[in-house]
């Protein structure tokens, strides 16, 4: 691609105690791209997800999001700047309605600041009835209509996981990390998920995602990338990484 | 015929008591039922507003007899300014005491508040020319006085000086805690991590609710003191406090402002009711009587826990439209 990556990873490193868990990882991710990562379990994909996200920092590196630096960054600032990420195992906010979920995940909503509530009580009201209409139109939410006001305790694991999409698109992305979004979820609903993913592209979000399906990542990504041991050891088409023989060896499998 | 006035003090008596651990309760609820951070220094900050109400609305102290060293005070302010310094007071050590714990995993937070209160009550003890050591504060001011010959007009009106209060913070918190403000505390308390990664500093979520609880928490102390017109440090702030306030909180319902209040009641209740029925208990009973309460409460908590463990009232369900 020849734009600027919407995200950067220069030679990011972390370490659990001895082990490195990303070490020294470099890639890049294209601008309104499906990007898969995928790699063997333990490979660090997912803490490379959470230091992008912010809730690890990285021991050394960098890490761009739109050409501005965000490593060491709180995730919640991150989120303000347009990327935000969903989990391998939903972390749904258990106790609170799915539409509750929703609306907590937008951005700028005045009256979550305790000042608010008192000296700008019409931005209260006026916020809060316009994050409810939207959250009723994420487009995720289709499918979720008939358990809008139930606790999210309460939803079936797909539904937690179109939950986590839909939550995170209230914010408004523009980059997407979803962490093996169609996992444990039945064929139906994982296509239309992933149809779902290839509109929102179209619309000009950005995903990066991982994914251990191969269907999803052969069919679905524009470019894959592998990791291994906490680096990356390929990049391609789909295509190109399927016949990578170092891929071959460390993931697919002969 | 008349009703025995002795019994109507009696139950004034329960019901101030049982609205100022209404108070208390609404302040962890906020805290622990709303947030998920454990206070376990609850007393401490209660014997803060107490004191502090205290030393600012009692009028110089007349010399005491036997050379005994009296308190800081004589401030003669009015008790509103009182409950107002309480809660700051209060209100600010939790800030204190939260901002270097929060940050840290929820254990760390239980520990620093049982410290907290433990210390500030063996401070209260021994700091002697503030806080009047183990003799306290006398002759604390009633916002309003009929005089040492109206003990049922005394009893009547700080019952309803303390209702009024306790409605007023009722509404107050149904406005912040069931607002945009509120939902994001409750999503901390859920799952702090995602919160985090839905875009919300929950370290200051955390702080302002924290504070605030400890606020209230200090303005039941400045009810406390106007309503026992004495402060004495060694019972009336002993961790039994905290202890008794988790329960109602835990029996009556954590998260939901209602169930804290109904908690309050249920439980000082049954060791109001232990006290009154010792004079009319047989024989082998009057001095267990206090135990079996404690029996009673234990028994009830494991039930509840069993079966019931979110409390009597439930945390509701928030419906949007």
């Amino acid at each position: 691609m020849d734009s600027n990556p919407i995200l950067g990873v220069h030679e990011v490193q972390k370490a659990f105690g001895g082990i490195r868990a990303v070490d020294r990882c470099t890639l890049t991710v294209a601008p309104r791209s499906i990007t898969g990562l995928i790699g063997p379990n333990g490979a660090g994909k997912s803490t490379l997800f959470n230091l992008i996200a912010g809730l690890y920092r990285p021991d050394g590196g960098a890490i761009r999001f739109g050409g501005v630096r965000i490593d060491g960054l709180p995730p919640y600032e991150i989120v303000q700047l347009g990327l935000t990420k969903t989990w391998q195992i939903p972390h749904e906010l258990k106790n609170l309605t799915v539409l509750e979920n929703l609306v907590l995940a937008a951005k700028g909503n005045a009256g979550e600041h305790l000042t608010n509530l008192f000296i700008r009580p019409r931005s209260v009201r006026s916020d809060e009835k316009r994050l409810r209409a939207r959250a009723r139109e994420v487009p995720a939410l289709t499918q979720l209509e008939s358990v809008a006001n139930e606790h999210a305790k309460t939803l079936s694991g797909g539904q937690k996981k179109l939950l986590e999409l839909a939550r995170a698109l209230m914010s408004d992305p523009s980059l997407v990390l979803l962490d093996e979004p169609v996992a444990g979820v039945n064929q139906t609903l994982a296509a239309s998920l992933m149809d779902l993913i290839a509109t929102l592209r179209r619309d000009g979000r950005t995903f990066f995602l991982i994914e251990h399906d191969m269907n999803v990542v052969m069919n679905r990504c524009d470019t894959v990338i592998v990791m291994h041991q906490g680096r990356k050891i390929a990049e391609g088409t789909p295509a190109t990484v399927k016949a990578d023989p170092a891929v071959i060896e460390s993931y697919l499998g002969g | 015929m008349a009703i025995d006035v002795g019994i109507l003090i009696n139950l004034g008596f329960y019901l101030s008591i049982a609205i100022v651990f209404a108070i208390l309760a609404l302040g962890f609820n906020l805290q622990w039922g709303y947030t998920g951070l454990f206070n376990a220094g609850i007393a401490g900050f209660f014997l803060i507003g107490a004191y502090t109400c205290a030393i600012a609305i009692t009028a110089p102290a007349p010399p005491v007899p036997g050379g005994l060293p009296g308190h800081l005070g004589g401030f003669s302010l009015p008790f509103p300014v009182g409950a107002a310094l309480a809660m700051l007071a209060a209100g600010g050590t939790a800030a204190l005491v939260a901002i270097p714990t929060l940050r840290l995993r929820a254990d760390y937070l239980a520990i620093a508040t049982i410290a907290f209160a433990e210390i500030a009550r063996i401070f209260t003890i021994n700091l002697e020319t503030i806080t009047g050591g183990t003799i306290g504060i006398l002759l604390i001011p009633r916002p309003v006085d009929y005089g040492p010959g109206q003990p049922f007009l005394n009893m009547a009106t700080i019952v309803g000086i303390g209702g009024a209060i306790l409605l007023i913070l009722l509404l107050f918190l149904r406005f912040v805690a069931e607002s945009p403000w509120g939902r994001v505390l409750r999503a901390t308390r859920d799952d702090e991590e995602a919160t985090m990664a839905l875009g919300k500093n929950t370290f200051r979520y955390k702080l302002q609710a924290f504070a605030l609880g400890g606020a209230i928490m200090g303005l039941a102390g400045a009810l406390f003191a106007v309503t026992l017109v004495y402060l004495e440090p060694v019972g009336s702030f002993a961790p039994a406090v905290t202890f008794s306030v988790w329960v109602m909180v835990i029996v009556g319902g954590a998260g939901n402002l209602r169930g804290a209040i109904l908690g309050a009641f249920l439980i000082y209740g049954m060791e109001w009711l232990s006290v009154q029925l010792k004079d009319f208990a047989p024989e082998g009973v009057k001095d267990t009587i206090f135990f079996i309460r404690l029996m009673i409460i234990g028994v009830l908590l494991i039930l509840l826990v069993l079966f019931r463990p979110e409390g009597i009232l439930r945390e509701k369900k928030r419906t949007l439209r």
